[in-house]
Order: structure tokens, then sequence, then C-alpha cells
């Protein structure tokens, strides 16, 4: 058990990092602060791919004089590259909204925001 | 009350996941899935079939080419999102009561500050250098890590430093207002260019050539779309700081 | 060495992490992201992705927080 945990230690802290985002969704009330969530929830899973597609002494996948195999996953990496793009978007049409908000509201705390209404 | 809720709901999410974390093959074993499928056969060919030395460029702008223009559109469609939810703004009538709850509040925002000398001079100097290290990493993107979305964000950031340090009326020049929509469109005008260029001699949208004698149009093509994901990335990251950052 | 290094970058992660949480100023928890960030890039060089590390380093660690810093600069500092 714990040698399996020992092994996985990555995977286990990618976890740690995926709860401590969803917390922070959860728990805090400030837009802003829960979108910081959202951003440490995002590179959590982000983590979690990579070391996926880590193999034990490998180097990165790029060929060229000197390169040898073993070659971590370049699908993970692909995959990741992409995804992290489409984070920062999604993040800045989000701050967009909040920006938004609060100069129709005057305020960025959602239970005061869901007393609003 | 709400804090047990959390605490519940977090033992709730972390347990199983970290049972099914455990379970995994360990960490950096080779003959897992991930290492033993596709990914042998692009490592063993991504060479000579994609065409780059990078083989996450090789990914990215051949085998999953597709994903690629998918995602430019996702970054195009939220700088438009963006726009569109912050310029209906500046139709707020004067007396209204929430808005003057609003600029009551403003009183707690940040002052700004008038920008250091230290950080002027340091950011004019160096822009020069981080202006040829962006475009060092989008043209060889094939060959070292890098590509068209780490150069454009490269980009992106020193036109937000530039913008910072010498005002947004120094910068405008560098974004001219005819050329704006054809920048933050780059990238998706560039794939679909590529793409039926691509077509017209394979026969598949996005498709690259494989036969040696077409080797430098294959180059090209790679290339041309690692600049118009970098110059595209770059404009749509500046015009959603200019957006963001306009009163 | 290696796995010294490890250790210390995944702690150092989820200490800031925590202290994005914990933070009452939001510019200060928005810095803070900023050093997870590098963090998070650092680790992804060690583990072979230098690509992702790179892309990583300028829009998680460039781009993500100066668009925070300009969203906190439009609305409020304080988190009630």
């Amino acid at each position: 058990m714990l040698e399996a945990l020992w092994n996985n230690v990555d995977y286990i802290a990618s976890v740690v990092l995926f709860c401590i985002g969803l917390y922070i969704i959860i728990a805090k009330n400030n837009l802003i602060k829960k979108f910081l969530g959202l951003n440490i929830m995002e590179t959590a899973v982000f983590s979690f791919i990579i070391a996926l597609g880590v193999i034990d002494g490998g180097d990165a996948p790029i060929m060229g004089a000197g390169a040898q195999a073993p070659f971590s996953s370049p699908v993970p990496q692909a995959l990741v590259l992409t995804g992290i793009v489409v984070a920062v978007s999604t993040t800045a049409l989000a701050l967009s909204l909040i920006i938004r908000i609060y100069r129709q509201c005057g305020t960025i705390e959602a239970d005061e925001l869901r007393e609003m209404e | 009350m709400k804090k047990a809720f959390v605490a519940a709901l977090l033992i709730v999410t972390a347990i199983p996941l970290l049972i099914g974390v455990v379970a995994l093959p360990p960490h950096g074993d080779p003959d897992t899935p991930v290492h033993t499928h596709i990914s042998a056969r692009y490592l063993e060919e991504g060479r000579e079939e994609a065409g780059a030395d990078n083989i996450v460029t090789g990914v990215l702008l051949n085998y999953r080419g597709l994903d690629t223009a998918g995602e430019v559109t996702v970054i195009f469609t939220a700088l438009m999102a963006g726009l569109a939810v912050l310029i209906s703004h500046k139709k707020q009538p004067e007396g209204d009561a929430t808005y003057d709850a609003a600029e009551a509040a403003a009183e707690d925002a940040p002052v700004r500050a008038p920008v250091s000398p230290v950080v002027s001079f340091v950011v004019r100097l160096l822009a020069p250098f981080i202006a040829l290290f962006a475009v060092y990493v989008i043209v060889n993107g094939h060959v070292t890590p890098g590509g068209g979305f780490q150069g454009g964000a490269i980009l992106g950031a020193l036109f937000i430093a530039l913008t910072i340090v010498l005002g947004r009326e120094r910068t405008r020049t560098l974004m001219p207002r005819l050329a704006q929509p054809w920048m933050q469109g780059a990238a998706l005008l560039t794939f679909v260019g590529v793409g039926i260029v691509g077509g017209a001699l394979t026969g598949h949208f996005l498709g690259y050539p494989a036969q040696a004698s077409l080797h430098l149009a294959r180059e090209l093509m790679m290339l041309v779309l690692e600049a118009g994901i970098g110059l595209g990335g770059a404009a749509v990251f500046a015009t959603l700081f200019l957006q963001m950052e306009a009163e | 060495m290696s796995v010294v290094f490890d250790i210390m970058l995944l702690v150092f992660l989820i200490v800031t992490a925590l202290a994005v949480a914990r933070a009452k100023d939001l510019l200060g928890a928005a810095i803070l992201f900023s050093s997870y960030s590098l963090m998070m890039c650092l680790l992804w060089q060690h583990r072979g992705a230098p690509d992702v590390a790179m892309t990583e380093a300028a829009v998680g660690a460039g781009i993500t927080t100066v668009l925070f810093l300009v969203a906190i600069g439009r609305t409020t500092r304080r988190e009630k």
C-alpha cells in the first residue's frame, strides 16, 4: 500500500491540488477567488495527464542529434498544450463577465449578488 | 453547517479519486497503454511522416491538425464573447442607482501608481530581444520546444508590457485599426487557407503531401500555420487585455 | 537528488495552492497563483515536457496573471 502510494506520488499531488481548487470554488464567496480556484483545478488535471505520459529515464519527445530512446509520450503533451490555451481563453471570458457584473451591481461577492435579485 | 457540507463533499470527491489513482500502474512504467499504443508509432515514424523533429508539434499540426483548428476557433470565439460583454456597457445612464453603488465601491480599488523608471527602462531595453525570441520560438517550433502558441503568448505579453510602460497611444501603431480584425482572426484564416491548399495537394482537408518531392511544400505549410497561430494568439491576448483595461 | 527536487516542487505547489485559498487580499492571491504556475512549469520541464512547460510559463504565469490583475484593478482588491 505504502509502496503504491510512493510510486504514484505525482498522481496523489494532483488529486490534492484538485481538491484544494474544488474547496476554493465551493467555499469562497468572491468570484475572482473562485476563478483562481478553477485555474488551480485545471493545472492539477494537466499535471495528472503529463504525469501519465512520463516514462522512467525518458527524454523529451524531440528527435534530432543526440536524442535517444526512451521518450515520454507526445500525445498527452499535445493534449495539455491545447488545454492550457483553451483554459486561458475561458478565464479571460469569465473575467470580462466579472468586470461587467461589478459595473452593473457594484459587488462580486456571490451571496450579495444572490440577495439582489 | 456550510463547513460540514464542504468537508463532506471534499471527502466524497477525494476518496474515489485517491483509490483510482493508487490502482493505476506505477508512475513511469514503459508497458502502460499510454506508451504502447499510438505513441509508439508517432515516436517511430513521426519524424518522417509529419516532417517535424519535435514530435509534439507534429502531433499538434499534422496528426491532430483538426483538433488544433477547433482550439483556435475556441480562442477566437472567447475573444468575440469577451468583446461583446465589455463593449455593450458604454451606454450606462448616469443617474442609475446601481451605477452609483459601483462608483462608491470603486474607491476601494487599488490606485494606479506611476510606472517606476526601473521597470520602464528594463522593459524598453529588453523589448527587442523578447520580440526576437518570440519569432525564434515560432519559426523554430518544429525543431526545438516551442511553436505558435508559445511564441504568440510571448508576443502578446510583450505587447501588454509595452502598453503598461509606454501608454496605449504609443503601442496603438503596432496594431492599426484596419488590420485588427485580420490579426485577431489570423490563426483561423491560416488554418482554413492551409487546409484548402492541403486539400488541393492531397484530396483531404488539412492533408500534408507525403511525397519526398513535395518536402519543401510541407515545411512551408507548417511554417505558415505556426506563424498564423502566433500572430493570431498574440493579437487575441493583446485585444483582451486592452478591452478589459479600458475605462 | 532528483527525487528531493521533485518532492520540494510538489510541497511548494501544495503550499502555494493553500496560500491562495487562505489569502484575503486578492492581489496577493493572484501573485501567489503566478508563482504556483511557475513551479508547475518547472515540474513539467523536469517531467520531460518542455513544450508544455514553455506554454505554462508564457500563458499561465504571464497572460493569466496579467488578466487577473487587470480584473482586480477594475473591481475590488479586498475579499469580504
